[in-house]
């Protein structure tokens, strides 16, 4: 529209300042406010955040660790099996750990030989604890050290890294299977060790989470149970890390002696032979026709409550 | 009319051939002066009416001078009429309406007889636009009033002052015998000079004039309102029309196309194994040019591999067990990538207009189950029967968040179906395809595994807990139906197979290569998506144009 002179301004000037702004709580002083209010706000909620979930969902005054051990009470004396509990317990007390026993009877094999019991067994208390660490410890072994314990002296990243064996092959002559190289120690999700033999399963650490739960379904699986390895769940778990990269690549192996040492009398060349201050004996192999283990534990099974005591 | 005019001039004149127009307005007013000079011995009869009245006056002819044959009867009717209401008007050659005043002998010179301008041919007139120069010492001239009106009318005039050429002209003398809206005799000549006044505007502004009027009436605001409006038309047209809409779709945080594979199993089974004829390779052309074309309009990545059988693998009995391996590769092939959607080489997609985010990803939760009881054709247990497991593994629908589907799987009457489906990158993913394939679960099964991967992930599924939380099952019918051939043993099934008019997403000739026409139904089914997805032209052609012809002439057209 083409107006020959500018409109009049009114005669009548209102009598407040004109407002310029549509919105009249977005001036500037105000803004610097609402501003600040809305950093002060999101710093909160990230400082709740990290206080809250820092603890991943794990409510307060769970155990790191939980020890688990199948326990055979059908084909071992009572007093054998209650002391193998306490050496567990009184470890547990020690550092504030949980420990679960259950029978192999308490699991469905399907026929297969007992000592798979130990995969559900680990894969029930992992189901039912928060706990970060799940050390299966087999039943004829004894923790000797009660010093040492799981998070600092063998979980902890830095310790693995320099503890784990990298291109170490699986099975031990000349597996073409090696360790995997590259892990860092707080990838690593499977710390356990290898004996004269191979894998040694009687003693290993799960890292509660996916893989975990992945790993253990897997070594479980009912084909595996049927396929009569000749070493049943040891073998299979050899069988699976050779197959499956996924498995290999979260599996840190570390020296024998750390979880894992074996009685002297029964340890060829005396690799990973049981050293007084060792963290763990155990009696590999004792269940074999021909062996006790309750006689080879003999001697162990009051030196533990010694060491313990005095310490 | 014209007698009168006769008895005022004298005899030897004769009538022009232009008298013959037709006949002139009814209110057309002109003011005759006769002049009779005795150096001017010819009559002259100087005319006042409206441009474009003189053009329909008979004209005569007398001794070689052009006469413009007039009649001066209205003015002399009703003078103290105009007189009265004729106001003084600046910058107008002041001219009353009276006939004391003599023109300048001059031809075409002297005061202003702004009437007899034509605007509309200079040399048809007897007057032209220099007699106006110099009127009555008055210090605004026609030149400086019409500049100024052009200056008015923002430089452009609102009619034609020039006879512009021949088609102006013709246009002009075409509508000039048009009736007329009568101006009414009480208004003058000079004010009716003014330009644009006393006319019709519409009527003599051009096309474009009267668009800029209407916009020169719409008020400021709303001139701006209407041009965002545009503005926002053409923006989307150019989204459109240009590629720009394909990379918005394709790119990662607007359309995301970019997350989505396609992968097409092309030579299944081929290879060693068979030769391709021409019924294969125009199976393989149809159905590569329907993803391609989906993929493309939607912005994904499509993959086409070869999964012709080849001695690939060191332990040759892991044939057929590609799917892993390709998925695999293509995870590493394409890291913007989250979904990858596994397409066997006779499907078809029928529905392109479909994006895979509209309909299945915007609401996963909703377009899948992961509760497998709620249509389970291999009776698996489900929640997994033991009781060591953790909640959400020993829940029947995982942690029930769809944002933990992984994998995405249809089921058909005899179980999973690996035709056409979803997997999602993740570690949970990089695990099952590590361990679907394992030689110990293969030396034990492969001879019941007849459906190979498909049967082991029915295993896996079936036998290890961790599988289960993150596999989701989707209605068949969604990215899966099976034509009526394929799962028929039950007749048909409104799970399974395609419906035309529920306008179904895919379908998979599943089985046709065992005693099914596979050429024939991909032909069918690329036949029935072009039909079911006519573009509005050919639902024009077809239904209103083709229908209505048959009616009228009984023929049947294709249009």
């Amino acid at each position: 529209m083409h107006l020959a002179f500018p409109s009049r301004k009114s005669s009548n000037p209102p009598h407040y300042p004109i407002r310029y702004s549509r919105f009249p709580t977005l001036r500037r002083s105000r803004a610097k406010t609402i501003g600040i209010g809305i950093l002060a706000a999101v710093v909160l909620i990230w400082v709740l955040a990290r206080l809250v979930g820092s603890s991943d969902g794990i409510p307060p005054g769970t155990p790191p660790v939980v020890i688990v051990t199948v326990v055979d009470e059908e084909n071992y004396p009572a007093g054998y099996i209650q002391t193998i509990k306490e050496n567990r317990i009184e470890y547990a007390k020690k550092h504030g750990y949980a420990t679960f026993f259950p029978t192999a009877n308490d699991y469905d094999l399907k026929g297969a030989p007992r000592s798979w019991a130990r995969v559900p067994a680990v894969r029930h208390a992992m189901s039912n604890s928060s706990s970060t660490y799940f050390w299966y410890l087999d039943q004829n072994s004894l923790i000797m050290n009660p010093d040492v314990d799981i998070e600092t002296h063998i979980m902890n990243p830095k310790k693995l890294e320099s503890m784990m064996i990298k291109g170490q092959p699986i099975v031990p002559p000349d597996s073409v299977i090696k360790t995997w190289p590259h892990l860092k120690g707080d990838q690593a999700q499977l710390v356990l060790t290898q004996d004269a033999e191979g894998l040694a399963a009687g003693s290993f650490i799960v890292r509660r989470g996916d893989w975990g739960k992945f790993f253990l379904d897997t070594w479980y699986d009912p084909l595996y149970r049927s396929y009569n390895f000749q070493k049943a769940d040891t073998h299979a778990l050899e069988h699976i890390v050779q197959w499956h990269p996924t498995i290999l690549a979260k599996l840190a192996l570390i020296p024998q002696r750390t979880i894992d040492a074996a009685n002297k009398a029964y340890a060829p060349q005396g690799t990973g032979a049981y050293i007084e201050g060792d963290f763990v004996i155990r009696f590999a192999g004792c269940e074999q026709v021909g062996r006790d283990c309750v006689k080879e534990a003999g001697p162990f099974l009051k030196q533990w409550r010694t060491i313990f005591d005095s310490k | 009319m014209k007698e009168r005019t006769r008895s005022i001039l004298n005899t030897d004149c004769y009538e022009s051939p232009r008298s013959r127009r037709p006949s002139t307005p009814p209110s057309i007013r002109v003011q005759s002066l006769i002049t009779a000079t005795p150096d001017w011995p010819s009559a002259l009869l100087v005319l006042r009416s409206r441009p474009g009245a003189l053009q329909d006056l008979p004209v005569f002819v007398c001794g070689g001078v052009n006469i413009q044959e007039a009649s001066g009867i209205d003015t002399e009717s009703s003078p103290s009429r105009t007189r009265q209401i004729l106001p003084p008007i600046p910058g107008t050659p002041s001219m009353p309406a009276s006939l004391s005043r003599s023109p300048s002998p001059k031809p075409g010179g002297g005061w202003a007889s702004p009437g007899l301008t034509s605007h509309y041919g200079e040399t048809g007139s007897s007057s032209s636009g220099k007699s106006y120069q110099g009127v009555n010492g008055s210090s605004v001239t026609w030149e400086s009033a019409k500049a100024k009106s052009e200056g008015v009318h923002g430089g452009y005039p609102s009619f034609s002052t020039q006879n512009k050429g021949f088609f102006n002209r013709h246009m002009r003398t075409l509508s000039s015998s048009l009736p007329r809206f009568n101006m009414g005799p009480e208004r003058s000549f000079a004010e009716k000079e003014k330009l644009g006044r006393g006319r019709w505007m519409p009527r003599d502004g051009s096309r474009l004039g009267k668009l800029r009027i209407m916009a020169s009436r719409v008020s400021r605001k709303m001139r701006l309102r209407i041009l965002a409006v545009l503005g926002v038309i053409l923006m989307i047209i150019l989204f459109y029309t240009t590629p720009l809409h394909y990379y918005w779709r394709r790119a990662k945080h607007l359309g995301g196309g970019k997350k989505f594979v396609i992968i097409l199993a092309a030579n299944q089974g081929g290879g060693v194994m068979e030769w391709k004829g021409p019924r294969e390779w125009a199976i393989e052309r149809d159905s590569v040019r329907n993803k391609r074309k989906y993929a493309n309009r939607w912005g994904y990545e499509l993959e086409i591999v070869d999964m012709s059988t080849k001695k690939r693998y060191a332990h040759e009995w892991r044939e057929s067990w590609e799917k892993v391996d390709t998925i695999r590769n293509c995870l590493r092939k394409y890291p913007d990538a989250d979904w990858f959607w596994w397409l066997d080489l006779n499907t078809f997609v029928m529905e392109p207009s479909y994006s895979l985010q509209s309909h299945i990803f915007n609401d996963l939760s909703k377009n899948t189950y992961r509760d497998i009881n709620d249509y389970n054709p291999l009776n698996i247990t489900h929640p997994f029967p033991s009781d060591h497991l953790d909640p959400v593994s020993a829940s029947p629908v995982g942690d029930g968040k769809p944002g933990s589907i992984s994998l995405i799987v249809p089921q058909d009457c005899g179980g999973f179906n690996l035709g056409s489906f979803f997997i999602k990158r993740g570690a949970w993913t990089d695990r099952l395809l590590d361990i679907w394939w394992d030689p110990v679960m293969y030396e034990q099964k492969h001879m019941e595994w007849e459906h190979k991967e498909q049967d082991a992930l029915e295993y896996l599924y079936t036998n290890q807990p961790w599988v289960r939380p993150q596999t989701a099952f989707i209605p068949q019918r969604m990215i899966n139906s099976f034509p009526p051939g394929a799962c028929s043993e039950n007749g048909n099934d409104t799970r399974i197979h395609y419906n035309e008019k529920d306008r179904d997403f895919a379908v998979n000739m599943a089985g046709c290569e065992w005693g099914r026409d596979c050429w024939g139904e991909m032909y069918n089914y690329r036949e029935l998506s072009n039909y079911l997805n006519r573009n509005p032209w050919e639902l024009f052609k077809e239904e209103l144009v083709a229908v209505a012809w048959f009616k009228l002439t009984g023929q049947k057209v294709r249009l």
